[in-house]
């Protein structure tokens, strides 16, 4: 077994080699998250506001580990930011449309 | 025409109402005053109204003198409605005009007013949050908060959970690596890999991928370890794989050098991953005609086989040690790919083309390596899935501290027996050598056409970048210039091509 290891034939990690997925959700609720922060900020829509909040969180829960923290953590406080300065306008409960 | 028509009856029918309203509003006041105000004012009330009403309205020195007048007034009325109450009625009919001010009657017309008629309140409606208990009011908020708690509480846990597989799988195989690698664990980035630190663990890609490179071994360049987890972080996708019955699974990918393995394309694999493959491995799709199921072999599960030359794909699937393995573990093996020819998935094989095609603009330099880039990057590759699921009713923690170093150990057998393969006869190489120069040809068409589409493009670009340089010049004898060598191009190019003859005098 051990006559196996020949260290004259290693070989350098490149990251190219892994695996690519096509896994685009990481996207998706980063753009859904940008969408409804404005909507809620300039339409003053607060179930939006929320979604744009959970899209954010998503999309950190999914990100790779390659990708940059400082687009996700942007995109989280916009979201954070909508929320706050959509109930500072508007100080009542939040009302689904669909419901009432 | 119609519109305006519609617009003026519209208009017509606002005023009418507003009209309307208004003119009841003006009248409400008059509605029940027949009724009510002379039948029920008896004398002592129509005193006591009067005396309260004429001490509102008067100087106080000259209350006692008008009550007293009052008084004698009264008495007076009194006789007379006694006789006759018609006359009575008459009475103070013909009394309310002279004696009685609008300003002593006020107080008493609007309460006889407000008592008559229904009082059109409107109450404003208080926002629920500034009525009672604030807090109370935002149960919407209260539950997309508690959502999303739940969330961050699942994605915490999750994460714990994916991260302790990876430390079980790594520790279950890490013996077995260092005997048969010289390098376990790489990041590509430190400088000398020959440090005294051992890699504790596997090099985290995300929260659901976990990667360990090894090399340094015998008939292979490096092996890539990766461990593919369910999205456990992520509350929808962990119930997404619930749904949609997706495991946990470890896939090695070996790549070998060019003397080290034989030039064949081979695939076993369960049915569902075999339609897959087969439609978008590049490879797959062009060396392997047809799938075949693996049930004459005898091995248990739904496999089927994807087989370029029939010898190789016997010298594999007839070993022994993989029949002990399917019985052992039915549904392990997610599948087997051995090929010379891979190169990745088929869109992300036409997204690289594409990119090394378009890049061919600018300097003639970065044209020399569009040119050489245009070859495919082709790997020999044997890559092997496992599935990683519970068994025999135990935890898929406890599973994984056993499973990994079996997997492991036939992985490196697989090695050695596809490292050992060659072809029996020239005839097969001759075949497979053939096969791929077939499809070599077939790539070089697309690539020539795909430059001569876009040397086209660029020619266009050319000729209209110069036309707009030559009109906004306003120089007629360039336009000129320019026109008529056009007008040649044109013609040129629309004459058929004639192939000179030259005939020899004799």
């Amino acid at each position: 077994m051990e006559a196996r290891r020949q260290p004259a034939r290693i070989h350098r990690f490149r990251p190219a080699l892994i695996t690519q997925t096509d896994d685009a959700l990481p996207e998706y609720m980063n753009l859904i998250g940008m969408i409804c922060s404005m909507c809620a900020l300039m339409l003053k829509i607060k179930w939006c506001a929320w979604i744009a909040l959970f899209a954010a969180i998503v999309g950190f829960a999914n990100a790779r580990a390659t990708e940059d923290t400082k687009q996700v953590l942007s995109s989280l406080m916009l979201s954070i930011s909508a929320v706050v300065i959509t109930y500072m306008q508007n100080p009542t409960p939040m009302t689904i449309p669909f419901f009432q | 025409m119609r519109l305006a028509i519609c617009l003026v009856i519209v208009f017509l029918c606002f005023i009418c109402s507003a009209a309307k309203k208004v003119k009841d509003e003006d009248f409400s006041e008059f509605d029940d005053f027949d009724q009510d105000e002379f039948v029920v004012e008896t004398p002592s009330t129509t005193s006591a109204t009067l005396s309260s009403s004429k001490t509102q309205g008067s100087k106080p020195d000259a209350v006692e003198t008008e009550k007293v007048i009052q008084a004698d007034s009264n008495k007076g009325k009194q006789k007379e409605k006694e006789d006759d109450e018609e006359e009575e009625v008459s009475v103070i009919d013909e009394d309310d005009d002279s004696m009685f001010d609008d300003e002593e009657f006020e107080a008493s017309d609007s309460f006889a007013s407000a008592t008559s008629a229904t009082p059109d309140l409107k109450i404003a409606e208080v926002p629920a949050n500034l009525t009672g208990n604030r807090w109370e009011a935002y149960q919407c908020e209260a539950v997309m908060i508690i959502a999303l708690l739940a969330y961050l509480i699942n994605f915490l846990i999750g994460r714990a959970k994916n991260a302790r597989l990876a430390t079980t799988v790594y520790h279950a195989q890490r013996d077995l690596l260092d005997r048969n690698f010289a390098l376990v664990g790489d990041d590509g980035q430190t400088r000398n890999t020959e440090t005294d630190d051992q890699v504790n663990q596997m090099q985290k890609e995300s929260d659901h991928l976990y990667i360990l490179w090894c090399s340094g071994r015998v008939s292979i360049e490096s092996m890539l370890i990766e461990l593919r987890l369910v999205k456990r972080q992520c509350a929808f996708n962990s119930l997404a794989a619930i749904i949609k019955s997706i495991n946990d699974t470890l896939v090695y990918t070996i790549d070998f050098n060019k003397d080290d393995m034989e030039t064949f394309v081979f695939c076993l694999a369960k049915k569902r991953s075999a339609v897959k493959l087969h439609r978008d491995m590049v490879d797959l799709s062009q060396f392997c005609a047809e799938r075949k199921s693996a049930d004459k072999k005898g091995f248990p599960g739904n496999y089927q086989v994807l087989s370029e030359i029939g010898e190789a794909s016997s010298h594999i699937t007839n070993d022994q040690k993989l029949a002990e393995f399917l019985t052992k573990y039915p549904d392990a093996i997610e599948y087997i790919h051995i090929s010379d020819q891979y190169s990745g998935m088929k869109i992300q094989s036409d997204q690289q083309t594409s990119s090394n095609a378009a890049t061919n603009t600018g300097t003639a330099a970065q044209q020399q390596d569009a040119l050489n880039t245009s070859e495919r990057s082709l790997r020999r590759v044997l890559i092997v899935a496992f599935n990683l699921t519970p068994q025999d009713g135990r935890s898929l923690q406890i599973t994984s501290e056993s499973l990994p170093g079996d997997y492991l150990r036939f992985v490196l057998q697989l090695i050695d027996r596809v490292a050992a393969f060659r072809f029996g006869s020239k005839e097969l190489k001759n075949k497979a050598t053939k096969n791929r120069q077939r499809i070599e040809e077939q790539f070089l068409k697309s690539v020539n056409l795909q430059r001569q589409e876009q040397a086209q493009l660029r020619r266009e670009e050319k000729r209209r970048a110069e036309k707009e340089k030559v009109m906004q010049s306003d120089d007629a004898e360039l336009q000129r210039k320019w026109e008529e060598k056009e007008h040649k191009r044109e013609m040129k190019r629309r004459q058929p091509k004639m192939k000179q003859m030259k005939v020899k005098s004799m």
